[in-house]
């Protein structure tokens, strides 16, 4: 038994080194770099990149904190904690696909100017994929400042931390000091080294996005990200290891970034400790509206591009600038029947790779001391952190080495790479912190030690397994490079149907797919959701009725 | 001096404070003293200006004769002790002291941080972070920097509570000791009844708290 925690590290990490080493490999033929650097889409297409993914992450981090400085302890933040779930719950192709028909010439919003406007047909502006990346950026900055604030309210959530940084917000303000002021001179200046980690992924996942940036991002030239994939894509394999070269680059940069981040933040304490001590008192100013409107202007925004995917999914005729559909059918619900074997193979791999995802968490949190998770951690951030162009390389390497690639298996395989970190992460903190005195007792009682996890431990626990089942289950609905890469184009699921119509004219059936990319995981978020409920109720957790 | 007068305070379901007279003159610390839940944290958060949203308060609180109750916190200059320290952990005890120092020239506000570390005992400890102090040297610099605001009031929300008995005797003394020289009103809430100074007032708070 004491190298019982070997079988589910090496069960994730064998694969997933592997998949590494083999992408690394694949990247670094001097040939490829040579030919990449020599054509000439990629100086634009990198900078085209690094200003999405600057821009996304400064603007998330800019409106995250202005957010919370402003709504921190105002009944609105309460509203807007408890509608995070449901905004990350909406995975970012299906959220594109519906800001695209929200921003789109054509799209609600202009349908709603046209009347002040005298449009009687779509303006002629590119606002999506204009040649910029600012609806790619806007898509981006909506998305990520959810998972920010989801991961600040997680830092003031536990009742020690809160009630200490109340008592410091008082104590600073009972010096002269208005609540904005302290948030930004005392609180902030603690909290951010904390969103580290999420900043990171914001970082990387707007300089490398693929799914977001085919449906919103330019096209000519389009971001390094796309390009690369691109090049992946291709029948030649000289083109192949440009792409592979293209991952690798982006990696790079993605490091690079965050390494002047970091060295950048450090630089500045001095300035800013400065200037958080000088003593000058702002006035204070009364709490105003523009807070709680922004937050729901975001909410909308949510709400509109779901509510849209349905018009588009039925309207037969919608013709600029009706608001409404003028004939509605279900044709493209029809078409997506007839391919009903992609919900199937999406759900089915969903549901696999997403127990397997638990299964190794759990295992992992059973044999593991807690110590290690932080040992872990690179390989566990892996996949969340490096560019999926990049680690689907290695990953098809794999397949084909394991001799599964195109197969449901080899899909099997990679989306369980992406599912069990998520699935870690998600169950740690409440695997972790399970009283240990239930078990003494269960061993005291004569119980074995399975006996206590299936009888006590894990019935206990079922709601936040449930959660990570349906976290999981979200994070293998929403895989679209690795369906693509390593199931060869022979399996499509909704995601990679979405994607794919979303480059063609039947905008019907787009939607209808990207509207069960979005229905799937809320499914899954429901079942868990009422899982854990009835547990609650079931074992008698206060507060649930 | 600090007057409260005919101070009202309930929840929904109960009254906590009903109608609390009292009057604290220059450099006296009058306690507060009552069972857990009889309000005496909500009687300093109201007189600081942070009551818990569901409360309800009525009544007046005049400092040096002006009533600063309808007074936004920042504007009351009421300081506050808390259990907890709550230096600021990613400044030094030196920033400590200059955060709540009123702006004015550097060099000057760094003279009065030093002197006032010197008169605690704490030369040289300027540019260590918090975390770094024992215990008795963290409570010594929060009530510094408290001082340092030039509060015209102090609220104590039993700031010796988390001290060692040795420490504690100290650290109540040097507390005592400054509220005295610099002539500030205090109000402190405690449990324990060695925390009382000697000759002090104490208030006890139950549910139908009458004027001291």
């Amino acid at each position: 038994m004491r190298f019982a925690w070997l079988l589910p590290a090496g069960l994730f990490a064998l694969p997933l080194a592997a998949a590494l080493v083999w992408a690394l490999a694949g990247a670094l033929d001097p040939l490829a770099w040579r030919q990449l650097a020599a054509d000439p889409a990629l100086a634009p297409s990198l900078r085209l990149a690094l200003w999405v993914g600057s821009a996304s992450t400064l603007l998330s981090l800019g409106l995250t904190l202005w957010l919370v400085t402003h709504l921190h302890a105002r009944p609105a933040w309460a509203r807007l904690e408890r509608a995070l779930g449901g905004l990350l719950a909406i995975p970012h192709a299906a959220f594109a696909v519906g800001l695209a028909l929200l921003l789109m010439p054509s799209g609600l919003i202009a349908r709603l100017i046209a009347p002040l406007a005298g449009w009687t047909a779509p303006p002629d502006v590119a606002t999506v994929q204009d040649p910029f990346g600012l609806a790619l950026i806007a898509a981006l900055v909506l998305k990520e400042v959810p998972f920010l604030l989801w991961n600040v309210a997680a830092q003031l959530r536990p009742v020690a931390r809160n009630a200490q940084l109340r008592q410091q917000l008082q104590t600073a303000q009972a010096m002269g000091y208005p609540a904005a002021s302290v948030w930004w001179r005392v609180l902030w200046p603690q909290l951010l080294p904390r969103l580290a980690l999420p900043l990171l992924a914001v970082w990387a996942y707007g300089l490398t996005v693929v799914d977001m940036a085919l449906v919103l991002g330019p096209t000519r030239p389009p971001t390094l990200a796309v390009l690369s994939w691109q090049w992946l894509l291709d029948a030649d394999a000289a083109m192949n290891r440009q792409g592979a070269a293209a991952a690798l680059l982006l990696a790079g940069v993605t490091a690079a970034g965050a390494l002047a981040a970091a060295v950048a933040w450090r630089l500045l304490q001095p300035a800013l400790r400065a200037r958080e001590v000088r003593g000058d008192r702002p006035p204070a100013h009364a709490a105003g509206p523009g807070a709680p409107l922004l937050a729901l202007a975001g909410v909308s925004a949510y709400a509109s591009a779901i509510v849209l995917l349905l018009f588009v999914s039925i309207a037969s005729v919608w013709s600029f600038p009706a608001l409404w559909p003028q004939q509605v059918s279900l044709d493209a619900w029809g078409a997506v029947a007839t391919g009903l074997r992609s919900v199937w193979v999406t759900a089915g791999l969903a549901f696999a790779s997403a127990a397997t995802g638990v299964v190794l968490a759990i295992a992992w949190m059973e044999t593991t001391p807690e110590a290690w998770d932080r040992r872990a951690a690179p390989l566990v951030f892996a996949p969340m952190l490096l560019p999926g162009v990049l680690l689907v390389v290695g990953l098809y390497r794999l397949a084909l080495e394991l001799g599964i690639d195109g197969s449901l298996a080899g899909l099997w395989l990679a989306h369980s790479l992406f599912t069990t970190p998520y699935a870690l992460v998600a169950l740690a903190p409440a695997y972790r912190s399970f009283d240990a005195r239930y078990e003494h007792t269960a061993m005291a009682l004569g119980r074995s030690h399975l006996a206590f996890l299936r009888q006590v431990k894990w019935p206990m626990l079922l709601a936040p397994i449930a959660s990570a089942a349906a976290i999981g289950f979200a994070v293998s609905v929403t895989q679209y490079l690795s369906t693509q890469f390593v199931g060869a184009g022979r399996y499509a699921t909704v995601t990679t149907e979405a994607l794919t119509l979303a480059s063609g004219g039947q905008r019907g059936t787009m939607a209808a797919f990207a509207l069960l990319q979005a229905l799937l995981p809320a499914l899954a978020f429901a079942a868990a959701w009422w899982l854990g409920r009835a547990q609650a109720r079931r074992i008698g957790v206060p507060g649930v009725a | 001096m600090l007057e409260l007068i005919d101070v009202c305070i309930a929840t929904p379901q109960r009254r906590l404070v009903h109608g609390l007279s009292a009057q604290v003159g220059a450099g006296e610390v009058l306690v507060v003293m009552g069972e857990s839940g009889s309000g005496k944290s909500s009687l300093l958060a109201w007189l600081c200006g942070t009551l818990a949203p569901g409360l309800t308060a009525s009544g007046h609180v005049l400092l040096e004769g002006r009533d600063i109750g309808l007074l936004p916190t920042v504007r009351r200059r009421v300081g506050i002790l808390f259990q907890d320290d709550l230096l600021f952990p990613h400044l030094s005890v030196r920033e400590n002291l200059l955060f709540a120092l009123p702006a004015g020239r550097a060099a000057q506000r760094i003279a009065r941080a030093e002197a006032a570390l010197a008169d605690a005992g704490l030369a040289d400890h300027g540019g260590r972070m918090p975390h770094t102090l024992s215990g008795g040297q963290r409570a010594r610099v929060s009530v510094l920097r408290a001082l340092l605001a030039q509060p015209r009031a102090l609220l104590l929300d039993e700031p010796f509570s988390r001290l060692d008995l040795p420490l504690r005797e100290r650290f109540r003394a040097f507390v005592f000791e400054r509220l005295r020289a610099q002539g500030i009103p205090a109000l402190l809430v405690t449990h324990d009844a060695h925390d009382v100074p000697p000759g002090a007032r104490v208030l006890q708070l139950d549910a139908d708290a009458t004027g001291a």
